[in-house]
């Protein structure tokens, strides 16, 4: 613990009368206060609140900023649930963090907040091998369930390719996807029920390892909601049993174009592989820079293809999928001939983003979804916005999914250069939206979308997405300011108004 | 009722119907032709304090609380396909829909909404609602994974939109899967989107004498399902795939698909519990002689009694509750004194704050939820 900071946030501060937080600050001080509560409950190696403390919690990993008020480490679900108590008797305002591997700004406070920090309920809880169901806590590792399963020949099949270092509950809060989402489904296909610490600081278990929970189906909409319903600490996780057969296939295009025709060519042929994704030729350079891989640099695009199962049906899937790319233009292609190599391809997929920001000195990493019949046509706009702005981007992504990766790299010390990358970034979401589809695949809204949608949802709807955040969070505790826009809850709605008249 | 009726029929101009075969009797029977229509019934409704019951099929009127209700809206007039987009794989259609005709639709491009096998009348909305799954959810996960978007008329009167029609997408909380089981609570869909998956080119058969042996040996099969008279793993993929697992199962492959269908009696019953505790509660309702489908994997068991005096259901519903499970009543007497949900999720105050979210007064589909809801 650290002093000297100006510590008016910490005064229990009073209710406005519309029953919202206020948030005015003040000066004085009190001898009771949030951090000496804080420290009383978790004791002072886990209540950051220095400014040099709390630098590293001031951004994901995408590129907005907000300021921390402390950060707490919690060990147990109970001390989670005494940090949200703590909050609320300040009516400071909490914001959960995992791993901080975003990249929409959910993570980041937009106004001064206490962080809640997930990373130490770490433990693997139990692993059932028959059921094939996993509890864990929301500070484990993505990558490090898979590897805890691996001898029972289970997986976890959601796959970001931050599995290395991002956090499931993370994953469920954003509703992380991955390159195997294709065939197997985003993280809520895979998440059976949760432990959560909601805003009054109660905690309840919502879904079971039984099918169907009785009942209005909360696990839907707590997944993906980026920690504005609730704490999410334990997680009941589905595991994937590990296929038979893999055949991993790589394959070159001269145009974007055509890998994309590709894709498009083999969902509408009745074929799910378990991965198709495309990377085009700026990001394989990069990429080829970075792990030494011997990639097809001179492509103009290359679809990597993975399809799992019985050895029979994989060889005819692979056929089907190999003709239609022929069909498309493919100039090679090229399957794994052993695990060694097949790993190397997913390395290389998987760096990708690893590989940019090494050699970028800033990066903006875009994620929109579009119809899986729209690919060709989005992803023109989507380099000749580049181009307009005179940006440098790169491309890689889950097209089989129709999922979008457009990643800008730019130097922010050019003058400028931001506000040109921030304005393309929104013409892509324009264009994704104009061909039917919408803000995010994956990543989130965040902050960095949150104005924007407005763009696929109607007042009425943004409304009523609202609503249902209040009926979790009454008081606006729980990350203020994200996924919804201000004034989403405006949509005045008064049955008394309405033609027929007579109101009750 | 005089002027109320006056002023609904100026409403529901021409939407007034007789009342359905099967339904409650009750004072106005409205069968909206859109969901700005529904929406304007159940403004109304709102603002007059009536209560309203949805009817889809009314082959799963049976599950949940009884509701009392004033008005009973039907679907069957909003039966159209809105929108297939073959190539991408997803459809929206309205709720009044049934699932055999959509399935129908389907199969003629060689696709399928994944929706249940064995419902004959039951419409896209009523399944969705009721939170329904077919069998073959072994292999494609349940219904809930398969709702892209909603249209929702909720209980006062607002038409909402939730999701998109998209096959991966984060935009904004999931209502889509929120409606899905919710029983018409937070008020009437009014359309959905659903996610379609490719029919495999061939489908077959293989009857098996230990159906949890089977379930380790067969990688994903569609079902593995036991009744009192069998068991079958239902495969599917080319003929190779489906030939290779029915010799790793060891038995013979017959081809094609015969879904049993759900067994009928005076109680009918839907006992989920986790996969694993299967076999045992199979063990427990064979040696009573009652006919029963167990969906191995899943952990749902369907079954029907005709005469429950012992107290079994009860005794048995403990023993599902103790390991995070319910034993939900599909359909049953009216005078049984088997309460339709057994005991309430821990998460029911959550539950109510977002019922009154949709319907803040309470009127669709009133108490049908656990806990009253
Ligand atoms: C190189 C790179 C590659 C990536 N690749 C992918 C990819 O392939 N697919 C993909 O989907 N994402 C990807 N991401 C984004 C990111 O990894 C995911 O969004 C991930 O799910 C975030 O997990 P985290 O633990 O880092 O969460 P954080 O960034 O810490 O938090 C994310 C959000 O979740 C909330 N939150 C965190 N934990 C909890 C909790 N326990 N309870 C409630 N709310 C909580 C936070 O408030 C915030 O809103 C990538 C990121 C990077 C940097």
């Amino acid at each position: 613990m650290l002093s000297g900071l100006s510590r008016g946030w910490l005064r229990p501060r009073g209710r406005k009368e519309d029953g919202r937080l206020s948030r005015a600050s003040g000066s004085a001080t009190r001898p009771m206060s949030l951090e000496s509560d804080l420290i009383a409950t978790l004791g002072p190696e886990r209540v950051h609140s220095h400014p040099l403390e709390l630098l590293v919690y001031d951004k994901d990993a995408g590129v907005t900023r907000g300021k921390a008020i402390a950060a707490v480490l919690p060990e147990t679900t109970q001390e989670v649930a005494a940090c949200v108590r703590l909050a609320r008797k300040y009516q400071a305002p909490v914001v959960a963090r995992g791993a901080g591997t975003g990249l929409a700004g959910g993570a980041v406070p937009a106004e001064p907040a206490l962080l809640v920090v997930l990373t130490r309920l770490n433990d693997i809880l139990e692993i059932d091998a028959e059921a094939r169901t996993a509890w864990v806590g929301a500070g484990v590792l993505n990558l490090d369930l898979s590897r805890a399963t691996e001898h029972l020949g289970l997986h976890y099949a959601p796959d970001p390719s931050s599995q290395a270092a991002c956090t499931i509950g993370g994953n469920v809060a954003t509703n992380a996807g991955g390159p195997h989402c294709l065939a197997e489904g985003t993280t809520v296909v895979h998440i059976l029920g949760m432990e959560m610490v909601t805003a009054t600081g109660d905690v309840v278990m919502i879904g079971s390892k039984a099918p169907d929970p009785s009942g209005l189906d909360l696990r839907g909409v707590v997944v993906g909601s980026e920690g504005t319903l609730g704490i999410v600490t334990k997680i009941l996780v589905k595991l994937t049993e590990n296929p038979p057969a893999i055949r991993t296939m790589l394959v070159t295009f001269d145009s974007i174009q055509a890998a994309a025709a590709a894709v498009s060519g083999t969902i509408a042929a009745g074929i799910v592989p378990a991965a198709l994704e495309v990377m085009d030729q700026p990001m394989m350079i990069a990429v080829e820079g970075f792990i030494h891989g011997d990639l097809p640099v001179d492509a103009a695009a290359v679809l990597l293809a993975e399809l799992v199962g019985l050895e029979a049906g994989v060889a005819a899937e692979a056929d089907v999928v190999e003709r239609i790319a022929i069909e498309a233009g493919a100039t090679s292609v090229k399957v794994a001939a052993d695990e060694a190599e097949r790993a190397l391809l997913w390395k290389a997929r998987k760096s990708a983003f690893g590989a940019v920001a090494q050699a970028a000195p800033d990066y903006y990493l875009h994620d929109t979804v579009v119809p899986r019949t729209k690919l060709v046509d989005v992803m023109t706009q989507i380099y000749a916005i580049g181009e307009s702005h005179g940006l440098e981007m790169l491309n890689v992504f889950h097209a089989g999914d129709g999922n979008l990766h457009p990643l800008v790299a730019y130097d922010a010390r050019e003058p400028g250069s931001e506000q040109r990358v921030r304005a393309a970034a929104e013409e892509m979401v324009r264009a994704s939206v104009a061909a039917g589809g919408s803000l995010t695949g994956e990543h989130g809204i965040g902050l960095e979308k949150r104005d924007l949608m407005g763009l696929v949802f109607d007042p009425v709807d943004l409304d009523a997405q609202a609503r249902l955040r209040e009926a979790f969070d009454a008081d606006g505790l729980l990350n203020p300011g994200k996924v919804l826009p201000t004034g989403a809850r405006c949509y005045d709605y008064d049955l008394g108004e309405l033609p027929g008249g007579g109101a009750q | 009722m005089t002027s109320l009726r006056a002023e609904l029929a100026k409403l529901a101009d021409g939407l007034l119907s007789d009342s359905v075969p099967g339904a409650p009797e009750t004072d106005f029977t409205i069968s909206p032709e859109k969901v700005d229509d529904a929406a304007a019934v159940l403004r109304f409704a709102a603002k007059s304090g009536l209560r309203v019951l949805f009817w889809g099929g009314g082959t799963h009127q049976g599950m949940g609380n009884a509701v009392a209700a004033d008005v009973v809206l039907t679907t069957h007039r909003m039966s159209r396909v809105i929108d297939w987009q073959v190539e991408d794989l997803t459809i929206v259609v309205e709720p009044g829909l049934t699932v055999a005709d959509l399935e129908a639709q389907l199969q003629q491009r060689g696709q399928t909404a994944v929706l249940p096998e064995t419902a004959p009348g039951a419409t896209v909305g009523g399944v969705v609602a009721a939170g329904l799954s077919g069998w073959r959810r072994l292999r494609y996960g349940p219904t809930r994974d398969r709702v892209l978007e909603v249209v929702l008329a909720t209980g006062d009167g607002r038409v909402v939109r939730g999701g998109g029609r998209l096959v991966k997408n984060v935009t904004g909380y999931d209502l889509p899967r929120l409606v899905v089981g919710s029983l018409g609570a937070l008020g009437l869909i009014g359309a959905v989107c659903l996610k379609l998956w490719p029919l495999a080119a061939a489908q077959g058969m293989v009857e098996v004498a230990d159906p949890r042996v089977a379930l380790s040996n067969a990688y994903r099969p569609l079902a593995v399902i036991e009744t009192e008279v069998k068991a079958v793993v239902y495969l599917a993929g080319t003929s190779e795939e489906i030939a290779a697992q029915a010799e790793r199962l060891g038995g013979r492959l017959i081809s094609g698909h015969r879904w049993p269908d759900p067994p009928t009696g005076r109680w009918e019953l839907s006992l989920r519990v986790p996969a694993g505790q299967v076999p045992r509660f199979v063990d427990r309702i064979g040696s009573h002689g009652w006919a029963y489908q167990a969906a191995h994997g899943v952990g749902e068991v369907r079954f029907a009694v005709e005469d429950e005096g012992s107290g079994e259901l009860g005794a048995m519903r403990r023993e599902a509750e103790a390991v995070g499970g319910a034993l939900v009543v599909m359909r049953a007497p009216a005078d049984t004194d088997l309460d339709p949900w057994g005991v309430v999720p821990e998460s029911t105050e959550l539950q109510r704050a977002v019922k009154a979210a949709f319907d803040p007064l309470s009127i669709a589909n009133p108490g049908i939820l656990p806990g009253g809801i």
